[in-house]
């Protein structure tokens, strides 16, 4: 080893814990920062000559310390499985939300719910019973029965205005994923050009993977890892960005609640148009447009019809105050009966059909028994009000079951977002300790500098001096 | 295993979500008075709430029947009691024009008017209306039971009935033949006759005296039958009220909050909140920091 070997191995000591220490400053500073990973020098000892030859052998000892590569701690299985539990958390918050709105467009139970204003009219008829003479009896059960159509009119529209305003959403969602695609395909670039050139790309990596987990969030995008540092999103086995190239997704299918189950909404490629299946965000929002929102329209599209079947059936048994058989009391503004087209087809209270009986040698008779009778409907185990109320009553099971399967999977994404934190997240205790081992080694260098100045001095300046 | 702060941070803060996440439910179910606002928050306890408030809604209306059953009872009461006093004239006079010997052809028109016009009485009354509805006139579409010769005019058709319970009608009218007798030999015909043949005929009297008893009788047992009906209708209205608190209380029980229970949740689930509130705050505090020089 040369006189000066050792200056130098104390040099690099020196420079390698300045290093280490500006890592543990770069650690401290993100502490907070979200999607920051840790990062750690790695120190190599370097050691002697590995091969020896005749004129330059080596005493074994190393040269100092080498401390060029600086990593970033990440458990890549733990992310994947951060990536299923976010797209899954995200798909069932989704599916809550979309519950909780259903509910809120049956308003039940209450005072202001289908089933009130379907008692109310059913005690309307009962008034006519009561009071089969009288038009304004007569009148008011025509009135009730249009506020009834007018609640089912109400809820089928806000079914459809929820339904309008998610598949919008998709729409925005999809622009935001080919957005995120395109930066994590330009971050994917730049971190293979600094690999490439033997630069660190950290930061760099921590940006995409937040990207990528936004990724998951909302469209269930899977990782596949590459050469140099670069990652392959996928979406439902769609590959979406490979290396630095980003493909592009879109929706397709009906703008129109009407038109779901002709041309559903759906994910297809930006090119081509195949069919993706998405998860997360994306996923939540086609169940709700596809089955959960339908599903209530039709419930609520055969709650119209029964009620209109059982009525005009009903109505047509009896007799009118003129004598005349009863007309349709509901029908359909244009089309089949649904909840949306359901109107009162009956405006005149005259033609009230109350009377069981029909006219006896022409004078009609002043009965009610009919108007009892439909009165009656409200008790039936098949009637609206039955089918009703199992249809509220699924609802809250099924919203119910949405709830708590939100609630399950926030603990779980949470505990695997805290391992992924306990692994990639920044220990202020540990730093701690690593900055006072970095400074003291540090120090101890230095000292080592001083230490060797000292011998050389006695060398240079003290030796041959004999006697002097 | 290796924890950090914000893996600390994270857990603290969704526990903490979840504490004040119970609360605000408490909350809203305290300050809005329901256990129920939407049907996930109890499905079955939904469908209660749902069907008791129907019911409640047919036991209010079958309430409003009942009075109106009750007043169409008591109106045909008091019609037939009146009527009773009328005819019971009817029959005084009756028997005072039978008894030929006493009395002049004066007097025996005197009668004859005033039968005659008991009788205009009579009709009125047997035209008595309600709601614009005479009280014995069937399912008549018209004003009238009778007309002005005492011909019944009324409609035969299923008897006018009121919804007293899910599962009873009460019939509420009676007809005029049924009252007064059949057409012919009612009770108006029988007192034309009187007022005809005591002036001209006075030894029919006695036959139309029997015939009058045996209507008046036939009225008697309308009155009874209106009474029974009345106790029925009134038995119903008890039933009826008492089913009707029955619902009230059954629909609070499911859909209204239990006072001193809910606030006792709320307190103790405060307690809880505070107490994850403070252990946040200490184990989040402290670092190594706090003890290096």
């Amino acid at each position: 080893m040369s006189t000066f070997g050792s200056l130098n191995a104390a040099t690099t000591a020196l420079w390698a814990q300045r290093r280490a220490l500006d890592v543990t400053g770069q650690n401290i500073a993100n502490v907070n920062t979200e999607g920051y990973s840790r990062q750690r020098v790695e120190l190599r000892s370097i050691g002697g000559s590995v091969v020896p030859a005749f004129f330059s052998t080596s005493n074994g000892l190393g040269g100092g310390v080498n401390a060029d590569e600086v990593t970033r701690i990440r458990d890549a299985f733990l992310e994947g499985r951060g990536h299923t539990e976010h797209a899954n958390s995200s798909r069932l918050t989704v599916e809550n939300e979309t519950f909780e709105l259903v509910e809120q467009a049956f308003r039940e139970p209450g005072d202001t719910g289908i089933q009130s204003l379907l008692s109310e009219m059913w005690s309307g008829w009962e008034d006519v019973a009561n009071q089969p003479q009288d038009e304004a009896a007569r009148g008011q059960v025509l009135k009730r029965l249009e506020t009834l159509v007018g609640g089912i009119h109400f809820s089928q529209a806000s079914l459809g205005a929820q339904w309008t305003q998610s598949r919008e959403s998709l729409d925005v969602l999809v622009a935001d994923v080919n957005a995120s695609a395109s930066s994590i395909a330009d971050l994917n670039q730049a971190i293979q050009r600094a690999n490439q050139s033997g630069l660190p790309a950290n930061d760099l990596s921590d940006q995409r993977d937040l990207l990528v987990m936004k990724l998951a969030d909302q469209v269930g995008a899977t990782v596949r890892h590459g050469d140099n540092g670069v990652v392959d999103v996928l979406v439902g086995g769609m590959t979406l960005v490979s290396g630095s190239t980003a493909a592009s997704l879109a929706t397709a299918g009906t703008y129109s609640v009407d038109g779901v189950t002709a041309d559903p909404p759906r994910i297809v490629t930006g090119s081509g148009g195949y069919t993706v299946r998405a998860g997360g965000t994306a996923e939540g929002q086609l169940n709700s447009l596809n089955t959960i929102i339908p599903s209530y329209r039709q419930a609520l599209d055969a709650t119209a019809v029964s009620l209109a079947t059982s009525l005009n059936t009903a109505h047509a048994a009896g007799f009118d105050l003129n004598g005349a058989a009863g007309t349709p009391l509901l029908g359909s503004s244009g089309g089949p009966i649904t909840a949306a087209s359901l109107t009162v087809l009956v405006t005149d209270p005259k033609k009230v059909a109350a009377s069981s009986v029909g006219p006896t040698a022409g004078v009609p008779a002043l009965d009610h028994g009919n108007a009892d009778a439909i009165a009656q409907l409200r008790r039936s185990t098949t009637g609206t009000d039955a089918n009703y109320r199992k249809m509220i009553v699924e609802l809250g099971v099924q919203a119910a079951v949405a709830g708590r399967n939100v609630d399950i999977q926030a603990v779980i994404t949470t505990q695997v977002d805290s391992a992924r934190e306990s692994v990639a997240g920044v220990n202020i205790d540990e730093e701690m300790t690593n900055m006072l081992s970095f400074q003291h080694a540090y120090s101890a260098a230095g000292r080592l500098i001083t230490a060797i100045d000292e011998t050389l001095d006695k060398l240079i300046n003290g030796t041959g001096r004999v006697g002097l | 295993m290796r924890i950090t702060q914000r893996a600390v941070a994270l857990t603290s803060l969704q526990g903490l979500n979840r504490n004040l996440d119970a609360v605000g439910r408490l909350q809203q179910q305290l300050t809005s008075g329901r256990l129920i606002s939407a049907p996930s928050d109890s499905p079955t306890g939904t469908n209660r709430a749902m069907q008791t408030r129907s019911d409640q809604a047919a036991s209010a209306q079958q309430q409003r029947n009942i009075t109106d059953a009750k007043s169409w009872l008591e109106q045909t009461d008091s019609a037939l009691q009146e009527m009773l006093d009328t005819a019971r004239r009817v029959r005084d006079l009756t028997v005072q024009g039978s008894s030929t010997g006493a009395q002049s052809d004066v007097s025996a028109q005197a009668i004859a008017t005033e039968v005659k016009s008991l009788r205009e009485g009579l009709l009125s009354l047997a035209n008595r209306t309600i709601g614009g509805r005479p009280l014995f006139g069937g399912v008549t579409p018209g004003t009238k039971a009778y007309d002005a010769t005492g011909a019944y005019v009324g409609q035969a058709g299923p008897p006018v009935t009121r919804r007293v319970s899910d599962t009873e009608v009460v019939r509420v009218d009676t007809t005029g033949p049924e009252a007064f007798g059949p057409a012919g030999a009612d009770l108006f015909a029988i007192v034309d006759k009187i007022a005809t043949d005591v002036v001209s005929n006075p030894t029919n009297l006695a036959g139309h005296l029997t015939d009058l008893d045996s209507v008046m009788k036939g009225v008697l047992t309308a009155v009874a039958d209106v009474g029974s009906r009345a106790a029925r209708v009134e038995r119903e209205e008890q039933v009826n009220a008492d089913r009707s608190l029955t619902l009230s209380s059954q629909l609070a029980e499911t859909e209204n909050i239990d006072l001193p229970n809910t606030i006792m949740r709320l307190q103790m689930q405060q307690v809880g909140y505070e107490a994850a509130l403070s252990a946040t705050a200490k184990a989040l505090q402290p670092t190594l920091l706090d003890y290096l020089r």
